[in-house]
């Protein structure tokens, strides 16, 4: 019986997106591999397995001081239920319905201990419908949040809209979040590969934070998501660095809901990486060192509303050593 | 108790057996530990090593309980039934919940009702009755069951606390009990004059009743899953820390102004506690695989099963208190006969 971290993929998207299809993907097509299914409407799946299991979405705020904090009740038991028979899988596929918000399914697996031993975050997958998304994003701050939590989005649904819209799509995803990987798809077509057993919450796999290539946002409204890049060539001081993006992360976690870093400490030849779901932040040196020939450049992402990209660059680049 | 020693008992008194799953619960059935399993089935093991297997759940055994008679086990799984095996191996299903989870299951020899937990409902099967005889629906999916020593009163806890209710009554009168928080795992003192119940946050909220007095019981590392009171309700041991947490029951105010015992201390969390129960003497299981015998009085200790391995998730006494029964994770269990001690 393996002793390994189940990993975990939580698959998000808006009603009608092609969650369904990705999932029936996954559960019907070759690939050798098991995965339990934790789905909140169990009738949308197409197939019966003993390893598909009902969720009832329960969020449990923590009286933990933290108050943003929130997690999923029904995922720490029906997680412990299922590693009674942890040989029967080698994954775990959680379902979130259209209108959840990532956050609390994310913040399980930080937060409950039983849950953070036996199993790990692979990936946020968020599915999203090319056609309609600009139109929920006026009227949804599910919509919004799903796309901001992602590491990978599956923009489906292509074949439907033109090139000219196809790009506004692009555009408006990665003003959102400039650091998920994308990939556009019709009848959520993807190598399955691409979105399982990434990694992404894995501090040793994250591999390159994406500049921001953008440059300055656009804000839609007052309060729309975006991604702050921040950079510095300067490698950074690891006590002020550490306790800075505490505090920012503690004072502006309801805000803020990820943060990503690869961060130089002067004199570390190993690469220092955080990874954070509103207040609660992981952080720890990879295994792999910085390159011979890779500049030692520190790359933080803040992804959510109302961050003011002058003093949190202000805050960054006060942390140089 | 035998003096101290780095050899577990378990290689001298005792048997060791690989059920090849996880052990979700074991109670002894006669002279038999049943272990209920996480692919199903009940596996029946004798002190002289015999074995019998059953296969009950198609999916993984959540939890179980002896029957009212104490001659058949009660299972709940998460294919949605619950099913009554016999001392002879037949087994009849009581009840079957569709696509939801049987998550717990308790049974009273006093009043014969056998309670179950599945998802947001409890289900009561009255004394005899082989069909569930009503149900109380609640807000939130039930976290943890419990029933008095006669068996009347229940508690069922959930998101923001637990309700009182009286079994056998359909239509039973409800005592609400709030605290902010989820609640789990829960234990009534065998009096029905405390609740405690296992926070998510870690800690344990007690009530004493009926005046409803809060209690907090903090300062653990880990969630609460399993109790066990000592003779008479004196103690209640808990897990959830690097020690067992025995709690004082004496007087009529509980544990309220008194100290917590700690016993067993370790580098691994406590996982599973169990009371002999005829001696003051208490079984701990541990998260790193490791089983002790520990004495009230005076602090005795003495290894059972060492480190290695997954967690204890099953610890019981056969009734006359003489023999121990454990099982882990990973599917190792083992039997030691205190019979054979020194």
């Amino acid at each position: 019986m393996s002793t390994d971290k189940v990993p975990v993929t939580v698959l998000t998207g808006y009603l009608g997106a092609g969650k369904t299809t990705l999932l029936n993907r996954i559960l019907s097509e070759d690939h050798g591999k098991q995965y339990a299914v934790i789905v909140n409407e169990f009738g949308e799946i197409g197939i019966d397995n003993d390893l598909i299991v009902d969720a009832d979405e329960e969020v449990f705020e923590m009286n933990n001081g933290c108050i943003c904090c929130t997690v999923r009740g029904d995922l720490i038991r029906i997680i412990e239920g299922l590693m009674k028979r942890r040989n029967k899988f080698d994954a775990i596929i959680i379902e979130t319905t259209g209108l959840a918000d990532p956050a609390p399914v994310a913040q399980t697996f930080f937060v409950d201990d039983d849950v953070a031993e036996r199993a790990s975050l692979d990936a946020i997958v968020t599915v999203v419908d090319a056609k309609h998304v600009l139109l929920r994003l006026e009227d949804s701050h599910e919509a919004e949040e799903q796309i901001a939590f992602a590491d990978i989005i599956l923009l489906n649904k292509t074949d439907l809209v033109s090139p000219q819209e196809l790009e506004e799509v692009r555009q408006r995803i990665r003003l959102i979040n400039n650091q998920a990987k994308m990939f556009e798809t019709v009848n959520s077509q993807v190598p399955l590969d691409q979105v399982l057993g990434v990694g992404a919450f894995d501090l040793d796999r994250v591999l390159a934070i994406e500049p921001d290539f953008l440059g300055e946002e656009e804000h839609e409204h007052d309060d729309a998501i975006t991604s702050i890049s921040l950079s510095s060539d300067a490698p950074m001081n690891p006590d002020r660095f550490l306790s800075w993006v505490r505090r920012v992360t503690a004072e502006q976690g309801q805000d803020i809901l990820r943060t990503k870093g690869i961060i130089a400490f002067p004199n570390e030849p190993k690469r220092y990486v955080v990874q954070g779901v509103h207040m609660l932040m992981t952080g720890d040196v990879q295994e792999r060192e910085w390159a011979a020939d890779e500049p030692r450049t520190s790359r933080l992402v803040f992804i959510g509303r109302n961050l003011d990209r002058e003093a949190l660059n202000a805050g960054f680049m006060s942390c140089a050593a | 108790m035998i003096g101290l020693t780095d050899r577990p008992l378990a290689d001298q008194f005792g048997k060791r057996f690989d059920l090849g799953a996880a052990v979700s619960v074991v109670e002894w059935i006669g002279e038999q530990a049943w272990f209920a399993c996480g692919n199903g089935v009940v596996r029946r093991l004798s002190a002289d090593g015999t074995s019998a297997d059953i296969a009950v759940h198609d999916g993984a055994i959540l939890c179980a309980a002896p029957g009212p008679d104490r001659r058949a086990l009660l299972t709940g799984g998460d294919d949605g039934r619950v099913v009554r095996v016999a001392a002879d191996g037949t087994t009849e299903e009581l009840g079957h919940f569709g696509r939801h989870w049987v998550d717990h299951i308790i049974a009273s020899p006093q009043s014969g009702v056998i309670v179950a937990a599945v998802g947001k409902e409890a289900v009561v099967w009255k004394s005899g009755h082989r069909q569930p005889s009503h149900r109380y629906a609640f807000a939130s999916t039930i976290g943890g069951i419990a029933l008095d020593a006669k068996g009347k009163r229940l508690a069922v806890t959930g998101y923001g606390g637990a309700t009182l209710l009286y079994a056998s009554a359909a239509d039973s009168a409800r005592t609400i009990l709030d605290w902010r928080g989820s609640h789990l795992q829960c234990t009534l003192s065998p009096d029905g004059a405390f609740l405690v119940s296992a926070m998510q946050e870690t800690g344990l909220h007690g009530w004493k009743l009926p005046d409803k007095t809060d209690l907090a019981m903090s300062g653990y590392h880990g969630k609460t899953k399993s109790y066990s009171w000592s003779k008479r309700g004196k103690w209640l041991a808990t897990s959830g820390h690097f020690s067992v947490v025995i709690w004082p029951f004496q007087g009529k105010n509980g544990p309220m102004g008194g100290r917590a015992v700690t016993l067993g201390a370790s580098s691994a969390l406590v996982t599973r506690v169990a009371f002999n129960p005829q001696i003051d003497v208490l079984a701990a299981g541990y998260a790193d695989g490791s089983v002790n015998l520990l004495r009230l009085d005076d602090e005795a200790f003495a290894p059972v099963e060492i480190a290695g391995g997954s967690a204890i998730s099953a610890l019981g006494w056969r009734d006359d208190g003489a023999v121990l029964a454990w099982g882990a994770e990973d599917g190792r269990t083992g039997l030691l006969d205190m019979a054979r001690l020194p």
